[in-house]
């Protein structure tokens, strides 16, 4: 073989291989995220993907606070910047009703999440027909990197065994003389925060918000006796087992409790778990225990999806979309759901929640959290749910600070509740006031 | 010399005469020496206008409609009765602008006050006064979001500095963000520890720029120290203190960053103010056609209490 030859051959092999690398190797993409508790997990599984399939991805993370604007600027353009962006269910109605998503069968025909994802509650899937998000009839639009809802986090070493109802709580709350300050710490901050928290308890005491918003049926239920005793113990808990001026107590401060050591147990999002047992972080290292939310007596165990959804943006070209698909297919596979756990993740595969990985002390809380899954439900799915959000999270507030009774804090919020759905012109009514 | 270079020009049937050329040009230059100052402020002022008005009628323009979004476009029905209405009936934003006038008014009489002391206190000083001022630049410096999260630590009944030295002094565990009684006094606190120095900083400036020969003729004729201060040092320093509140308010009718970090309104409705409302309403609650009505009626507001305070400063002869 000459030089001429050897020459020629490799020019020719180097040519193929930059060839082939354009053709096989994906657009680069970037995508829009919060800087949340499980952010890391997702971070250092995006530097996996990228060193396993050579795909190039960019990362903005921003503060919750600045997520939803900057989403929102993104996709009402004629074009985008992101190829992914990141909400949480209260907004994600808003870009699917808006036509500002792709459905994802549409960049694959073939695409589907299987049996073994969590899809909320069907919050991934978008029903055009009926303006709902659900699996029946829907098309899947997004995936989401953490489906997120509550978990009952104890003390092992103060509590024997998880509370399976409301009232085992409240038992442990009259027992004194533990090391812990406080036997339960809720979240009553108002806003997002107390209406996130308490809609666990109502939706375990069978109470609603509306009737049966998914068929149309907007009839205020809010005022129900239902509700009331779900808030009745929500006050009781806070007021009486937990820190002084519920009314300002947040996540943050709820976390700081628990890993203080200074709280037997609370109602936290899987995300928080992450914490626990970081000694850097954490005075109850090993210490802590997760169940699933306790349910009334004579009620069911329910949770609250507080979930978050990554989509692709319609104003994004052909050629990006298909590589944010490659990627959105990448992380649904049990390998990268797996590496995602391991790095800090909330995964959404049952296969991996409650695979060989749960057995191990420090993913204790992962069977539990597959278990919470199945309880859950989503609230608020419609477009009036952020301004509806705010009237219930400033009308339980003051009910758990004591600016209103029970009665009146719900019979206002259900008043003014069924004003915003006369004003969008739905089929609405409202229950007789609570007395 | 130019006589000859117009003659030169080619002379065509309809050229006017030179006379009537030369006096069209000595009206035109007649016309931009009585309105120079006019014709060189336009641009700039046209450009102002264009961004300060125009931002204003389409907010105008946004309050008398319902908005919504679609990748079809913006969607505008009319709905200036019915936000009106809501409006009149939002007893939040009412409360808002309550708990937002007690904010201006106490924190800036706090930091007006504060910050007088602490620059007639500098004003003494022979040595230092560079550091001084240096070291009170530095509330003002902190990112307010710094600042925000600082204070709700120091506040945190728990594991907060100031509960702490509350319990050791009086055995009470204080929880100031977290009680109505106390939260929008926590957060005027917290105001006026960032703010402070910039009424200092203004007033000291104010005071060095006094006429010690006054001061010290008051002296001579045997005023005591706080009839100086009475009847020589305030009269004059009175515009410094007049620019300085003006500034200060304003500053506070737009308070924002921390009462959001601190205690995002609550607990209830005690330390909602008018900023934090509008961004709700516009953000989280995405009404940016109310949100827009608010905004006007807030800006009205402070346009209102800015007015008052020009009216009242004209026939105190300072402004």
């Amino acid at each position: 073989m000459t030089t001429l030859t050897r020459l020629l051959g490799s020019s020719a092999l180097l040519a193929s291989t930059l060839l082939a690398s354009q053709v096989l190797s994906a657009e680069p993409i970037t995508i829009l995220i919060n800087t949340s508790p499980w952010y890391g997990g997702f971070e250092a599984l995006v530097e996996k993907y990228e060193a396993d399939t050579g795909n190039k991805v960019n990362i903005d993370a921003v503060p919750l606070g600045g997520l939803l604007e900057k989403a929102r600027n993104a996709v009402r353009g004629p074009s985008g910047e992101y190829d992914i962006i990141n909400l949480s269910n209260a907004w994600a109605v808003e870009f699917y009703a808006g036509n500002y998503l792709t459905a994802l069968t549409d960049i694959d025909p073939t695409f589907s999440f299987g049996d073994n994802i969590i899809d909320a509650d069907g919050m991934l899937y978008w029903n055009k027909d009926r303006q709902w998000p659900t699996k029946d009839g829907g098309v899947p639009m997004a995936f989401s990197p953490n489906a997120n809802t509550h978990l009952w986090y104890y003390r092992t070493d103060q509590i024997e065994k998880p509370p399976e109802t409301w009232d085992d709580v409240l038992k442990t709350c009259q027992t004194k003389g533990d090391a812990a300050n406080y036997s339960v710490v809720l979240r009553g901050a108002r806003g997002n925060p107390i209406r996130f928290a308490f809609s666990t308890f109502m939706l375990s005491f069978g109470g609603s918000i509306e009737k049966d918003a998914p068929n149309g049926d907007f009839t205020v239920t809010f005022n129900s006796p239902e509700v009331k005793r779900a808030l009745q113990l929500y006050i009781k808990l806070a007021k009486e087992c937990g820190p002084p001026n519920p009314g300002s107590i947040d996540q943050g401060e709820m976390i700081q409790y628990i890993v203080a050591g200074k709280v037997k147990q609370a109602g936290i999002v899987v995300a928080a778990q992450a914490q626990m047992d970081d000694p850097e972080k954490s005075a109850v290292v090993g210490k802590i225990g997760y169940a699933v939310m306790p349910r009334p007596a004579d009620g069911e165990n329910k949770d609250v999806w507080g979930s978050w959804q990554m989509g692709i943006p319609a104003n994004v070209s052909a050629g990006r979309k298909e590589a944010a698909m490659e990627f959105i297919k990448y992380f649904l596979t049990d390998e990268a759901q797996t590496y995602y756990a391991e790095a800090g993740g909330i995964p959404v595969s049952r296969t991996v929640l409650e695979g060989p990985l749960s057995e191990q002390e420090k993913f204790r809380w992962m069977k539990p959290y597959s278990q919470a899954s199945l309880n859950a439900k989503q609230v608020l799915q419609y477009p009036e749910g952020a301004e509806i959000e705010q009237i219930i999270g400033l009308r339980l507030n003051q009910a758990l600070i004591g600016e209103l009774s029970v009665n009146e804090a719900l019979n206002t919020a259900a008043t003014e509740i069924h004003d915003v759905f006369v004003r969008s012109g739905r089929k609405t009514g409202l229950l007789p006031p609570l007395q | 010399m130019a006589t000859i270079l117009v003659s030169k020009r080619p002379v065509t049937d309809s050229a006017p005469p030179q006379s009537v050329v030369s006096s069209r040009r000595t009206r035109l230059l007649d016309l931009f020496d009585r309105h120079f100052r006019l014709i060189t402020i336009a641009p700039a002022a046209l450009l102002i206008l264009s961004l300060t008005v125009a931002p204003v009628i389409e907010l105008v323009r946004m309050a008398g409609a319902r908005i919504s979004f679609t990748n079809d476009g913006v969607q505008r029905t009319a709905a200036l009765a019915e936000n009106i209405s809501r409006l009149a009936n939002d007893w939040i934003y009412w409360r808002a602008l309550l708990n937002t006038l007690a904010f201006v008014v106490t924190s800036t009489f706090a930091e007006l006050v504060l910050g007088l002391m602490l620059a007639l206190a500098a004003q003494r000083m022979t040595r230092g006064k560079g550091v001084v001022r240096t070291l009170m630049l530095m509330p003002i410096l902190i990112p307010p979001v710094a600042i925000g999260n600082m204070w709700r630590l120091m506040y945190n009944p728990e594991f907060g500095i100031i509960a702490y030295v509350v319990d050791q002094i009086a055995g009470v565990r204080l929880d100031m963000l977290g009680s109505t009684s106390t939260a929008l006094l926590a957060v005027i606190i917290v105001d006026v520890w960032h703010w402070t120095p910039f009424m200092f900083l203004i007033l000291l400036a104010g005071l060095e720029g006094l006429p010690e020969e006054v001061i010290q003729a008051s002296h001579v004729d045997g005023a005591s120290s706080l009839q100086r201060l009475r009847f020589v040092v305030l009269p004059m320093l009175w515009p410094a203190i007049a620019i300085a509140f003006v500034f200060r308010s304003i500053g506070a009718f737009k308070v924002f960053d921390q009462i959001y970090l601190l205690t995002s309104g609550g607990p209830g409705v005690s330390t909602e103010v008018l900023s934090l409302y509008v961004f709700k309403v516009f953000f989280q609650s995405n009404e940016l056609g109310y949100g827009a009505l608010l905004s006007l009626v807030t800006i009205a507001i402070v346009c209102g209490y800015l007015a008052v305070f020009r009216i009242a400063q004209r026939r105190k002869g300072t402004l």
